[in-house]
Order: C-alpha cells, then structure tokens, then sequence
C-alpha cells in the first residue's frame, strides 16, 4: 500500500487550493504544455527515420536544386550547315550556351538527320558569304528548344542592340533563384508533414483517447504539438539558408533576422494546414497522402520554380490562396535585393490572416473526441 | 448514490446502431461488469460513461463534464512506446496537472503497486503484454480517479499476469474506487459485486452474480437463459 495509505479517490489535488483556482488552472495548463512539448521532443529525437528524412531530405533537395538543377540550358548542340563561318562560330561559342560542332553539315538534310538523330539541337544554316540565313531547332525538347531560341535571337542581334543590365542576379545563376525559393518550399514540407504525421500518429496508436481523458484542452494540445516541429522547421530552415549562403554563394542582402521574423507567420500557416489535414488523416499512410496533394500544387503554381505570370488566369486563383506564393517573394525580396517590411508588408500582411485563418480553421475542426 | 449512470442511452455509427437504449446505475464505490459478446457495445458503452463518445439520445454520467474523476484504461496497449515506463507516467501526471513533487511520488507509490519498478527505464513498447496493462493502469490512476473505467483490459494477457492485474483492481476497489469494466470473460465478471448482460447494444438482464445465477448453473448459462429470453 502506498504510504497515504490509499490508492483510491481523493477529492482534491494536493497541488490545488480552493482559493489559488485561477492561478493553479494556469499552472496546470503551463505544466500540460510542457509536458506534451517535452514528449514531442523526446520522440522526435528517439524516431531516429523520420528525423534522418526532414533534415535529409532538405539538404538532398538543396544539393540538387544548387547543383543538379539548371533553370538555364548549357551546352547544346549546335552545328553549322553548308559552309563554315568564322564570324558565326565565334558568335556562337562566346558564350557557354552552345557546343558548336568542328564538322559542317553539308547539306539541309544531313542537318535534319542530325536533329532526327538528337546528335544536335540546333543547326544555322550560313550562306556562301558567311551569314546565318536560317536555323533549324529540335523542338521535340520545348524546354531546349525555347532557350536555344532566346540565346540565338540575343546572340544574333547583339551587334545592334542598347546594353542590357540585369540586377540582382546579372549572371542569371539558378542557385540564386532557386536557393531563396527553396527556403520557403522547405518550411512548408516540413513544417505539414511533421505536424500532421505526428497528430495522426497519436490517432493511430490509441494515445489521443487517452490524451482525451486527460483534462488537456484543444488548444494545449494543438500548441504542443506544433510547438516542437516549429522549431525543427526553422532550425531547417536556418540551416538551408547558411547552406545556401556558404556553399551557392547566394547574396543575403536583407536583414536574415527580418527574414525570420516574416517566416512566422508563414510557419504557422504550414502548421496549421498539417493540423487541418490530421482532422481528416485516419492513418499515416493518408496523411502523407493528403500532405503531397496539397503540397505539390503549393509548389507548382506559387511561383517559386515557374513564374506567375506563365500560370493562366483560370486557376490563378489557386495561386492567391497558398502561403508558398506571398513567402517566395519575400525571400527572394530578401536574398537578392534586400527588401524589407516597407516593400513587403503586403505579402506578410496576407500571410498573418492566412496564419489566423487556417489555424481558427484546425482548432474548429480537431476533435476532442471519437466519434 | 449512483456515480455512472446512463438512461435510455443510444448510440449509432453510420446508421449501425451499437446502443439502444442502455440503462445502468453504479452506486459509488461497486465493482461493476458489464459483459457480452464483441460487437454487444462494451466499448461504446463505456466511452459514452468516459465522455468519448457524445450520446445520440439518453443520458450518461459522469460523461464529458466528470471526466476530471474517471480513469480510462481502454483495451489494448495505447501509451507512447518510445518512451521509457518512468516518461510515460512522468507524462501522464504532468497532462493530469499534477505538480513535479506529487507526480514523484505517485510515480513510486503505483509503479511500486503494479511490480513494475525494475522495469522503469525500458520503452514501453518493449514491456510484455502484461507490464503494458500495468503500466496503461497505473497511467489511469495517476489522478485518482473516482470512478475506473476498464475495457476488456486482460484481453491477450497470460494467465499469471491476469491474476496479477485482478489484485491491482481488487486493491483499488478495497479502497473506494467505483469500478466499471467491460469483459468477454464470465469468470472474470464473476468477480464482481453487479452484472450486466449485454447483447447487440442492449441489456438483457443485470443484478448480483448470486441473482444472475438463479436462472442457470453458472454465469455463462445464466447469459445464455437471457439471450433466449429474447428469442435471440
């Protein structure tokens, strides 16, 4: 027997006084939130899989996007038909955009056959004077075919031209681009997907009947749960950005500090959206699955890896509701030409309500009860 | 007085009715089973009691408002299994809202109680089927709950553990606890001060086993009397 002598029912808590109720409530609530953030914390560490893949998976989606991936096309085949001309290989191989091939093609037919046989990409036809007078492009590689075209018509009319300036990123580096954006696709990865698996998890193993049993509000629970992917997230996050920096020199010409502070309120909306979808998720499985519907158009039509102005009108609306698309012009605001919250108040502002919206949202829907 | 009542309590899923019409009184302080094939409506019926489920017409006590007094030990093992037997009761306690020092010492009284005290540093998950309804027990009583509510809880339990699992509940009945549980099991009902048949969401017959037994040899007869009863 214990030494109070009973294991039976007592009618007051030793800890809680009929006249410190307020006080003790809040203690309690405190001591609830603790309690579920340390738990969340002890099994994010112990679940040594799911750890390995949030911060895995970001650095391997750094990795490719800095070095795998080229929003520019370089190196294409390019060959000269029916006479040389070294005024147009010179043109041609001033920049790194184009490999232009030592033989000539000699006829318009051995230069299709080229492009048939994907040997090249593109083939300039130069007259007995040496000029280009036509060019033939593979188009069966839209992506190719569209940079081959814009090369050409620059490199072509160069001579003529006013001189062009671009800022912010004058060597139109993809890391430059893509680093920034990544920042934002990141956060919302991980941020959705922790969240929801980790309250889906608790449905699955039984333990939200017994959290149900507890006197653990919605709210304590929502905020624990949250509280500790919140912080792996923007760990993540950090870490991508001093990646970013330090290994695709990526410019940081805001203040980072700042670039945090406006991350919030985003941070929270990608929560909330991993809340909303553990009100709907009955199993991890279904979790992951809702998590990548949702996550996949974010990432596609939020301007972060195709410009907005490509996406149509008719589902531009799309575009207007997801966090990801007022986030990427914040970081890219920040990285590449040092915005701050006098230019970007618009997209944080919308941000706040999407934060206040999704999360009124989850805390409505996420049952404190079974059926 | 009766501390778990409920009152004409129905209760369907997807138009699958699981209780209809449920009545039952527990005065405060009884060893109460309810018992009944799967699919008779234990489950549900005690988590409308434990405020779970919300009821489709009735009434149930304690329910949603008096969960504050019920301990809720539900079938299967539904604790953290990545976490060791001390975190789990550590949080368990916390989520109850007891302070560190009360949380410590009821840690060490109930582990003490369950015979679980060299098995504080294993993961949950790791622990026998028996330690696990142990520990789900000890985790139930953290706040000392007026009424325990237990859902089949030896179910997939050997039979040694099972008898230790009975003298944890006896003790906790000795000292004042109002207990309902749910069993497929007549011998194990047969433990308790009242009875109550139940059979696809409704209650055939209830009383003392003494009472229950007039009408056959032994409890399951008495069970099978009622089934007939009404032509099932």
């Amino acid at each position: 027997m214990p030494p109070d002598g009973s294991y039976g029912p007592t009618s007051t808590d030793p800890s809680v006084t009929r006249s410190s109720l307020p006080s003790a409530r809040r203690r309690g609530s405190m001591r609830r939130l603790r309690a579920i953030t340390r738990k969340e914390f002890i099994q994010l560490v112990r679940d040594r899989r799911t750890l390995a893949l949030m911060i895995g998976m970001p650095l391997v989606l750094l990795l490719i996007f800095g070095y795998g991936v080229r929003l520019s096309v370089d190196n294409i085949g390019v060959e000269l038909v029916g006479h040389d001309s070294p005024a147009v290989r010179a043109v041609l191989s001033e920049h790194q955009h184009f490999r232009v091939a030592p033989a000539v093609a000699p006829t318009l037919t051995a230069a299709r056959r080229d492009l048939f046989n994907g040997s090249e990409a593109v083939a300039v036809v130069v007259d007995a004077l040496g000029r280009p007078v036509r060019v033939l492009i593979d188009g069966s590689n839209a992506f190719v075919a569209q940079n081959s075209l814009e090369y050409l018509r620059t490199l072509m009319s160069s001579g003529t031209s006013a001189p062009v300036e671009i800022l912010y990123n004058p060597t139109l580096r993809s890391a430059d681009f893509m680093v920034p954006a990544e920042v934002g696709m990141i956060m919302l990865w991980v941020g959705t997907v922790a969240t929801a698996i980790g309250v889906v998890r608790e449905r699955e193993q039984g333990t939200l009947e017994q959290l149900m049993m507890t006197p653990i509000g919605k709210l304590e629970l929502m905020v624990g749960k949250i509280l500790p992917y919140s912080v792996l997230t923007l760990l993540i996050a950090v870490m991508i950005t001093v990646l970013g920096l330090v290994l695709f020199r990526v410019p940081m010409r805001g203040n980072p500090i700042e670039l945090f502070l406006f991350a919030i309120p985003y941070l929270v909306a990608a929560l909330s959206i991993g809340l909303l979808i553990s009100t709907v998720a009955q199993n991890q499985r279904q979790a992951m699955q809702t998590a990548t519907f949702i996550l996949l158009p974010q990432v596609l039509l939020s301007g972060a890896l195709f410009p907005l102005s490509a996406i149509p009108w008719g589902i531009r609306w799309v575009s207007q509701m997801l966090p990801l698309t007022y986030f990427t012009p914040i970081s890219r605001g920040m990285f590449l030409k040092g915005l701050g919250f006098a230019q970007l108040w618009p997209e944080v502002s919308v941000l706040c309500a999407m934060a206040l919206v999704f999360t009124v949202l989850a805390a409505l829907l996420f049952k404190t009860r079974l059926d | 007085m009766d501390v778990v009542a409920a009152r004409g309590l129905v209760k369907s899923f997807a138009l699958q009715p699981a209780l209809r019409g449920v009545n039952l009184a527990v005065p405060s302080g009884e060893l109460c089973g309810v018992v009944g094939a799967d699919g008779a409506g234990k489950t549900t019926l005690l988590r409308c009691v434990a405020g779970l489920y919300r009821p489709d017409a009735g009434t149930v006590a304690p329910g949603r408002a008096g969960r504050a007094d019920v301990g809720f030990c539900p079938q299967g093992f539904h604790l953290y299994p990545d976490l060791t037997v001390d975190e789990n009761v550590d949080f368990f306690g916390a989520a109850y809202g007891l302070d560190v020092a009360t949380r410590a010492a009821r840690r060490d009284e109930l582990l003490d109680f369950a015979g679980l005290v060299g098995h504080r540093a294993r993961l949950a998950g790791h622990l026998s089927g028996g330690m696990q309804q142990k520990l789900t027990l000890v985790c139930s009583v953290l706040h000392r709950p007026s009424i325990l509510l237990l859902d089949e809880p030896t179910t997939g339990v050997d039979p040694l553990s099972r008898r230790q699992f009975w003298r944890l509940i006896e003790e906790l009945h000795v000292a004042g606890t109002t207990i309902l549980l749910a069993s497929s099991y007549f011998d194990e009902v047969e433990r308790c001060e009242h009875v109550v048949f139940l059979h696809e969401g409704r209650v055939l017959s209830d009383g003392g086993v003494d009472e229950l037994t007039e009408r056959g040899a032994s409890l399951e007869d008495a069970f099978r009397a009622s089934l007939s009863g009404v032509g099932t």
